[in-house]
């Protein structure tokens, strides 16, 4: 054994084998032995106050939230240990199972159009000269990040009727037979939801993404322009690879935005018409509190967040190579 | 210096172990509620002469002038006890309602829109020693089936009685009196054959047949009413709405039923945005004047009374069958008293008063837009000759002494409205399911909802 693989001890005091320990192989050996446990458990001590309020707050719920998903419980009495029947249920009863596709759908709405969109307009602001114009583009952007939602959803709602503003507009320029209840449209319900979810991020995207370009060293600009690359090139070599932490930061928010998406649906069509934009939030929201199914709920839920771990770890691992 | 990430081990193990402490500290979750039927109650009808505020917990909104006024009255009759109104906004109270009743700061009376576990988890009074003491149980008892739960916490409408209210809703059919006589009403459509002329009638005229709002339940009324007709009987759906042991409504009359809403539609008696249409606005377009009738309940009457006295009429959706029974959903406006109510005897008097007193029953009608219902001798409040609610409150009169009060479909299970009927209504307004695939769709979420 020991002739195989050798005393940790020996192994530590080459240098070669660990870097980090150069200093700590020049000292003499009992206080090299002594000083990192101290220092081990003094470390722990500092973490402590910070862990026991994540403990508590965080994993302690997350904990619950996995023990309930296997009873069958309404959140006053007594629980009945259920198995696995909620996990079942997920994946057998077609609405709920709809509603995680739906949550998918609005991935391009949430993420993918407010990301591209944003790339453009940050770029188009970053040519203007600072002034009333920029800062005007800026705040118009950013505006809809300060509503609270359940304003926005209700305004979009009026504008999405029969006789609102969407359907005007369509009539003025005489697109009459286009003029539809958007909102109660089997086809377009979705899609329209979708657009009020472009209308939120696209201004956070943007605002980020333009500090980004701000951090992005100017002499790269000038290089390129010297090196004779039009705007179309100069974006793809400079500022799109300049902007990757912004961008992981950019996809990962609306990401989970869109598969938690709550309460824009629920103030604009409660997950109509039928079953047309039912997501998973409105789903657990009335599991819990409408059905009092607190068991259900709680299984649907750590599935959401296992599925939004599951999408955004690749994400976060694209932004940390290099 | 060195990070913590080289402390992964211990950290992991560290955290692994206090996940692991605290889920064995909370074992099963819940499961301190004492199996056996509720406590009982000493009942005692007086409100003694101490000093006594009695909370009453009610929504927000019209609730709060409605309850003050009785809790005046009630104040006035007995001075010793004064009444403090509380609220809450529905939604609120309705997911929160059991967490507050199985607190510590719990009020005298609650207002419970839906039982819901209320009874299984005891967090309720019985009120059958009440009912006897004050009498309530020589009045008609259809008024009460519908707080009534068996023993098992889920059957309703039998069993025993756990709310009582100062009123109820009634729905039926509105109509634009000015509209009708163009088309040509003389009287209220006897049967749905007559009404469904009518509807013809007036879509030929230009007309809007019927306003609804298929956004948020509206139309799943006449559907439950067509139901009721071509059945001839109300028992099957009240059967089901009350949790009755194999209960079904997937039947030749909800196919029927279903049948004949999805013809209305592709008719165009229905409106072309039906399905975007929601119960702030439907009201408001009937007002104007678009759509003939407009099927609803008697808590739009004050308001349409108020926008036009006496352009408006009100008749119970027609029978089946010539001279066949007519049927009307109705649900009481449910007080209840927690369990922990410290002062359950006072409310009690107060559930009584309300019930019987003149001027109670008066306000009921006037603050509350809901009709009393009580003893059968006492008198009905009154409302201005050939207004809408003068014509709710007889309606609903002649329908406790036939009988023909049914709870609401939407109330059979907790979720049963918003994840069954609605957007199965909607999926058939829209030609995107069957009659016949919606009733059995129903039908199976009902029966998954009660767990069967």
């Amino acid at each position: 054994m020991a002739s195989i693989s050798g005393p940790p001890v020996v192994r530590q005091a080459s240098p070669t084998a660990d870097p980090a320990s150069v200093p700590a192989a020049t000292q003499p050996v009992v206080p090299r032995r002594t000083a990192p446990r101290t220092r081990r458990w003094s470390a722990l001590l500092w973490v402590a106050p910070a862990f026991g309020m994540y403990a508590v707050f965080v994993l302690f719920p997350m904990a619950q939230s996995v023990q309930y998903s296997f009873y069958d419980w309404d959140g006053i009495g007594p629980a009945t240990p259920a198995g696995l029947d909620n996990w079942k249920a997920i994946f057998t009863r077609p609405e709920l199972l709809h509603s995680v596709e739906h949550a998918f759908i609005l991935v391009i709405f949430y993420t993918v159009l407010p990301v591209g969109l944003g790339l453009v307009a940050a770029s188009l602001i970053r040519e203007l000269r600072p002034g009333a114009f920029s800062t005007t583009a800026r705040v118009v952007l950013f505006i809809p990040q300060v509503l609270p939602l359940v304003a926005a959803g209700i305004a979009w709602t009026w504008m999405y009727s029969s006789d609102g503003l969407v359907n005007q507009v369509l009539r003025a320029v005489g697109l009459e037979q286009h003029t539809r209840a958007w909102l109660s449209d089997f086809t377009f319900a979705l899609p329209a939801v979708g657009v009020i979810g472009v209308w939120v991020m696209l201004g956070f995207c943007t605002v980020l993404l333009l500090a980004g370009i701000g951090k992005i060293d100017p002499a790269l600009y000038e290089a390129a322009r010297l090196d004779g690359a039009g705007r179309i090139s100069e974006f793809f070599a400079v500022t799109l690879p300049g902007l990757r932490r912004e961008l992981v930061v950019c996809t990962t928010f609306t990401m989970i935005a869109a598969l938690a998406s709550f309460d824009v649906i629920q103030i604009s069509t409660q997950g109509g018409p039928g079953y047309q934009t039912m997501v998973p939030g409105v789903e657990i929201y009335r599991l819990t509190f409408l059905q009092q199914h607190v068991g259900q709920a709680s299984a649907l839920a750590v599935f959401l967040a296992a599925l939004v771990l599951v999408v955004i770890w690749p994400i976060q691992r694209l932004g940390r190579e290099k | 210096m060195r990070s913590l990430t080289q402390y992964r081990g211990i950290v992991r193990v560290a955290a692994i172990a206090a996940a692991a402490a605290l889920l064995l500290a909370a074992c099963a979750p819940g499961g301190n509620s004492e199996a056996g039927p509720a406590p009982t109650r000493q009942a005692s009808t007086g409100v003694g002469s101490e000093p006594v505020t009695l909370r009453l917990l009610v929504n927000s909104g019209v609730d709060v002038p409605f309850y003050t006024a009785l809790g005046e009255l009630f104040h006035a009759k007995y001075d010793n006890v004064t009444v403090k109104v509380e609220n809450q906004d529905y939604a609120t109270l309705t997911t929160n309602i059991a967490h507050i009743l199985a607190g510590s700061n719990v009020p005298d009376l609650v207002r419970v829109s839906q039982l819901g576990n209320l009874i299984e988890d005891h967090l309720l009074t019985g009120l059958d020693p009440y009912a006897k003491a004050y009498g309530w149980d020589q009045w008609p008892q259809s008024q009460f089936a519908s707080t009534r739960v068996g023993p098992d916490g889920k059957q309703r409408g039998t069993g025993s009685l756990y709310a009582a209210g100062a009123g109820f809703g009634l729905t039926g059919v509105y109509y634009n009196k000015a509209l009708a006589q163009r088309i040509g009403m003389t009287r209220p459509p006897a049967t749905v054959a007559e009404f469904e002329q009518l509807l013809a009638k007036a879509k030929d005229a230009g007309l809007q047949p019927i306003m609804i709002n298929g956004k948020d339940g509206g139309s799943v009324y006449p559907l439950q009413n067509l139901v009721m007709s071509s059945a001839g009987d109300a028992q099957a759906v009240q059967d089901w709405n009350y949790a009755k042991p194999g209960a079904s409504i997937d039947n030749a009359a909800t196919v029927k039923a279903a049948t004949s809403l999805q013809r209305w539609g592709q008719a165009g008696y229905l409106p072309a945005d039906v399905n975007d249409i929601d119960q702030t606005r439907a009201p408001a377009e009937f007002v104007k004047g678009n759509g003939v009738f407009f099927p609803s309940g008697n808590w739009q009457a004050p308001a349409l009374d108020k926008a036009g006295a006496g352009q408006f009429g009100f008749f119970l959706f027609p029978s089946g069958e010539t001279g066949g029974p007519s049927y009307a959903m109705t649900a009481p406006a449910n007080l209840g008293i927690p369990a922990k109510s410290p002062h359950a005897d006072v409310a009690a008097a107060f559930l009584d008063f309300v019930q019987t007193n003149s001027q109670a029953r008066q306000d009921t009608v006037t603050l509350g837009g809901l009709v009393p219902a009580g003893p059968s001798e006492a008198a009905a409040p009154t409302a201005p000759e050939g207004s809408a609610v003068a014509a709710t409150v007889g309606s609903f009169q002649e329908l406790l002494k036939s009988n023909g009060l049914v709870g609401f479909m939407a109330d059979a299970t907790a979720s049963i409205h918003v994840n069954s009927l609605i957007p199965q209504t909607q999926l058939l307004l829209a030609g995107k399911t069957t009659p016949e695939a919606f009733a059995a769709k129903v039908q199976s979420d009902y029966e998954r909802d009660l767990g069967q």
